[in-house]
């Protein structure tokens, strides 16, 4: 009896502290943003209750029918909305840039993402595995091209891309943020690559291998959990840009969701429970692509471990 | 002529430079002009309201920053923003990575939920805090309060000593997902024998981490050091959005500082150069984390 | 990841990357505008959109110009605007703040308008104080698009709730009233100062210093804002009190901007505030604020023995780029457009001026406007009346701060301020720190 219950009482336990930091974490990570998605479904009575409403009282999606269902309209004296939209009530005039802002996000996004991987691989493997003279220090220039504070590098920047007749365009911002995102992917990969036993390579050469031949036969299968983080790095990070995408883009044709959220906000046209709801639309593609793809993305993350 | 290089350089440089190449054109186009230009602002005293000189002064712009008060201030905020958030976003991505390296029901639905922090904007993000810590309608003050351990609203942001502290908070909980993601593709190179050869010797839980997972993950480790130290210690999104420095002085970091000094000041040469301090910084800093951490590089 | 997705995506990008001309000019263009009067570019920031865009509609219906309008969020805009200037970009007409008339004359970004008469004849209409304030060494520099001041307002019903009869006439009184409506626990803090470290608090803490009888510089422009009684120490001393020994301004108000506090203020929870005046509109407004009807303005109340009803006016206005006024087109048509906007319309109206006011509550510069039955309509409804505003805008002062070295020197006069907020700094020391640099960039300037 004694030896039936020995295995059982760890099992126990193991789930108990699993439950309890499962929970934890939910509530550490999904607890914001949970009341984010709260306070966009209540109207600006609502959400300026003291103590305030946990939950909408009740399901009020005027602000993301505002959204979706606003259409670029031509204004004139007769179309024009009267009033100081400060005090909510009134939806700032740039609802209607919301989605497209959200395609030119996404598109930039998946450029971003497929380029960078393509470009990184066939650096890192030639960094991490090839002895080349000048190795390390092509690391570390890489590298030292993310140290530089972008603020520094706005005007610079604006003047390369203007001289590209790019500005305003969704080139623009693909070209920058590969800039970004390519020297710390090439990082990780190297990183992972180096993980790799040197065996393996060395049984793909004398197997005739070239370097293509070892990166593709050796390297990139066994490198899924890398190459899948890439892919999110980089399609995040250029989610989330903010100060060159204020600068290097004019209009709809090319903004960011994130400079036409900062319009709803640093302006005179807040509603709160409005913002509130733009911060929960732009939140909601990326996760959307992480269910959809989570076969991948999470089999990625937990299968394909290399066993050495 | 070809063949001449051939022989000079063997296959595998060869090899080398051409898979490195599109990556150095690429960044040769947009990152070496800016990076090459603002240097070259730093060695100038550009001052935008002054249109008509624009000497050339070497490195005083660099010696100026050094005498300049606010420049040691900010030196003191940007330390205590970026120690404080680089350790606990490390701290919390290992225990984040060991929960979801574990195998159990829900196990997948976690690591989606993971992607939510990062995949909020900063801009959003940024916000989103804000509201949270609002005075008279936020969150923090509603769930205190009724909890009963805060006996009235606060305004959480508008106290100095706390400023920081919650924007760190908000930082880092944007940014330790992708931390924790980075060790978990790590642990994911861990062979499962050696548990199982550390298992046999009889080793409890804290053994079996401190002397196999620990040491496995040192290339997650060097990672998550490396990127998080590059990002708290620019770190500008979430200062413009939450508090512009203030209260006082109480956020007025580095970058920051920069950000007033350039665009507010109009003084393009010191800003540079402020930049250019902050940058050697950057990469001395990577570069040790490197040197302890990585294997081969 | 989702490749698949790319198809549809791919051509705008590839469109992006070729840079059509379609991309490239963007949206927003009116379905009937003409190529034939050229295009002009013009950037603003994101506020009183419609209102622009819907006389951009009849610009280009009355002249076939095109034109371009790209707006920036407020808290970014100088970012923008000076990246955009640096680097050369075409913008023919941009929306100025004062405050930066004097950075940017020095660093060649705005062109004078002097020798424009198609201009300048409107200073003849103007208020006195717009012209001065978009002048800068004797060189008028735009069109006003609109000016404004800062208001004292109080809540009628709160006062009545409280047993006050009139509202205050001296900050003194104010503490009291003030301390009265604490005590019964309508207000936890009934007065409203937003003081968060943004643009506004420049013009907040001017207005209080103005009303206390100081000033930050003098005619010189020397600084003599660390001067105990003539300088800004008096206001500064007020703010500290009312925060910490009255209680009666909560201590959030360091964090609270100007946005935020006219939220509050709407919602009832304050009796009295210092509030741009434009925002009457808003406040009064049931649709908006809860606390509509009730919000009525008084003169600022004087401070201290040297008290006086004055307050901080302001500008903003529509400047021309030295690039724009050197190309013979463009020239004429950012004349036109600033004629437009700032001046009277093709039908010779003041439209814009005029739609400013009654849509959104801006006040004008445009002095005949004064008597248009809709202006004055508007203020009767609004605000109960245009006596005292009118009155009011006549004890504006313009901020005397404004320098070509003013970007940097309000950092640390931001920061000074704030320190007197939150108790960490004697307001005499504060001030003596804002002082000295500004003595200091002044000095250097020469």
């Amino acid at each position: 009896m004694a030896r039936a219950a020995r295995p059982v009482a760890p099992r126990i336990l193991r789930a108990l502290l699993l439950t309890f930091f499962s929970a934890l974490f939910v509530l550490y990570v999904a607890g914001p943003v949970a009341w984010l998605v709260s306070s966009s479904l209540q109207t600006e009575a609502q959400i300026t209750a003291v103590p305030p409403n946990w939950l909408p009282p009740e399901m009020n999606l005027s602000n993301f029918d505002a959204i979706l269902n606003a259409a670029e309209r031509e204004v004139t004296y007769e179309t024009r909305r009267q009033g100081d939209p400060a005090t909510g009530g009134f939806l700032p005039s740039g609802a209607a840039n919301l989605i497209p802002s959200l395609w030119n996000s996404l598109t930039v996004g998946l450029w971003v993402a497929a380029l960078n991987l393509l470009l990184s691989v066939t650096a890192a493997y030639a960094i991490a595995v090839i002895d080349f003279r000048g190795r390390r220090a092509t690391l570390y220039t890489v590298l030292a091209t993310r140290v530089v504070p972008d603020i520094a590098l706005i005007v610079p920047l604006f003047l390369v891309i203007r001289n590209l007749g790019l500005i305003n365009t969704l080139g623009a911002l693909v070209v920058t943020y590969l800039a970004i995102t390519v020297p710390f992917t090439i990082f990780i990969l190297i990183s992972y690559f180096e993980g790799i036993p040197r065996d393996l390579y060395r049984a793909a050469r004398i197997d005739g291998c070239g370097h293509w031949g070892a990166l593709r036969h050796v390297y990139l299968p066994l490198s899924l959990p890398a190459l899948v983080a890439s892919l999110t790095f980089a399609f995040l990070t250029s989610w989330n840009e903010f100060v060159f995408a204020l600068v290097l883009t004019q209009n709809v044709a090319a903004q960011t969701l994130p400079i036409v959220i900062s319009g709803f906000v640093m302006d005179f046209t807040t509603s709160f429970s409005f913002v509130n709801a733009a911060g929960v639309i732009a939140i909601i593609p990326p996760v959307l692509m992480a269910v959809l793809f989570q076969r991948y993305i999470v089999s990625g993350l937990t299968a394909g471990a290399v066993k050495g | 002529m070809l063949a001449a290089l051939n022989r000079r350089f063997g296959y595998d440089e060869r090899s080398a430079a051409i898979l490195v190449f599109p990556v150095v054109a690429v960044l040769l186009v947009v990152a070496a002009y800016p990076i090459l230009y603002s240097f070259w602002v730093s060695l100038h005293d550009i001052v935008l309201t002054r249109p008509l000189r624009r000497p050339f002064v070497g490195f005083d712009n660099y010696l100026r920053i050094f005498e300049d008060e606010r420049f040691w201030l900010a030196v003191s905020r940007t330390t205590f923003y970026t120690v404080v958030t680089v350790a606990v976003t490390t701290l919390l991505a290992i225990l984040v990575a060991l929960l979801l390296n574990e195998a159990f029901p829900g196990q997948r639905l976690l690591a989606a939920l993971l992607l939510v922090p990062w995949a909020t904007p900063s801009v959003v993000n940024g916000l989103m805090w804000k509201w949270i810590y609002d005075p008279t309608y936020g969150l923090l003050n509603a769930l205190l309060v009724q909890l009963g351990l805060l006996d009235r609203y606060r305004a959480w942001l508008g106290d100095p000593d706390l400023t920081l502290l919650l924007i760190a908070n908000a930082a880092i909980w944007k940014q330790m997902p992708l931390a924790a993601l980075l060790l978990i593709v790590t642990m994911k190179a861990i062979p499962d024998d050696l548990y199982r050869a550390a298992k046999v010797d009889g080793a409890n839980v804290l053994q079996r981490f401190a002397h196999v997972t620990l040491p496995a993950l040192r290339p997650g480790l060097m990672l998550v050091l490396v990127y998080e130290t590059m990002i708290s210690i620019r770190h500008f999104d979430l200062f413009l959005i939450m508090t512009q420095g203030g209260p006082g002085d109480a956020s007025f970091v580095l970058s920051w500082l920069i950000y007033v000094e350039t665009f507010r000041s109009l003084r393009f040469g010191t800003g540079a150069a402020m930049s250019y301090v902050l940058a050697m910084v950057t990469f001395l800093l990577s570069w040790a984390v490197i040197r302890w951490l990585g294997k081969r590089i | 990841m989702p490749i698949p997705a790319l198809t549809s995506p791919r051509r705008r990008i590839l469109a992006g990357l070729l840079g059509t001309p379609a991309m490239l000019a963007g949206i927003g263009s009116g379905p009937a505008a003409a190529q034939a009067g050229g295009t002009l570019n013009f950037v603003g920031w994101s506020a009183a959109v419609d209102q622009v865009k819907a006389q951009i509609s009849a610009f280009e219906r009355a002249t076939n110009i095109r034109v371009n309008y790209e707006n920036f969020p407020w808290a970014q805009y100088r970012t923008a605007l000076v990246t955009r200037l640096v680097g050369n970009a075409p913008i023919d007409v941009a929306w100025i703040s004062d405050a930066w008339l004097p950075e940017f004359a020095e660093a060649g970004w705005l062109a004078e308008i002097n020798d424009v008469p198609q201009l300048m004849r409107y200073n003849a209409e103007a208020a006195e104080y717009c012209t001065q304030s978009m002048t800068y060494r004797g060189r008028q520099y735009g069109l006003a698009y609109y000016g404004d001041h800062m208001s004292f307002m109080y809540n009628t019903e709160i006062l009545q709730r409280a047993g006050i009869s009139a509202p205050p006439t001296t900050w003194e009184e104010v503490v009291q009233q003030s301390l009265r409506i604490k005590q019964q626990g309508i207000s936890d803090y009934p007065l409203l100062l937003s003081l968060a470290a943004d643009t506004w608090l420049i013009e907040f803490v001017s207005a209080l210093t103005f009303a206390f009888g100081g000033r930050f510089t003098d005619e010189q422009g020397v600084s003599v804002m660390a001067d105990a009684n003539r300088g800004a120490v008096r206001a500064a001393q007020f703010l500290r009190d009312a925060i910490h020994q009255h209680k009666i301004v909560s201590p959030g108000a360091v964090e609270t901007p100007e946005i935020n506090g006219l939220r509050a203020m709407g919602g009832g929870a304050h009796a009295f505030g210092i509030v741009p005046t434009y925002r009457i509109r808003a406040l009064n407004d049931p649709s908006q604020a809860s606390a509509a009807g009730k919000i009525r303005i008084a003169l600022m109340p004087k401070g201290g023995p040297d008290g006086t009803n004055a307050t901080c006016g302001w500008i903003r206005f529509y400047g021309m780029t030295p690039g724009a006024k050197a190309d013979r087109a463009r020239r004429e048509r950012a004349v036109r457009f600033i004629e437009f906007f700032g001046g009277r319309d093709t039908s010779g109206n003041y439209s814009m001026q005029r739609l400013l006011l009654t849509d959104v509550g801006l006040p004008s510069c445009a002095m005949p406007l004064a008597q248009d039955p809709a202006v004055q309509e508007f203020w009767q409804r609004w605000a109960g009346g245009g006596a005292i505003i009118a009155q009011q805008a006549g004890l504006a002062k313009k901020k005397d701060v404004i320098s070509p070295w003013f970007g940097e020197w309000v950092e640390t006069a931001n920061q000074a301020w704030q320190s007197v907020c939150l108790g960490r700094a004697e307001p005499e020391a504060a001030m003596r720190s804002a002082g000295n640099k500004w003595t200091e960039l002044r000095r250097a300037f020469r």
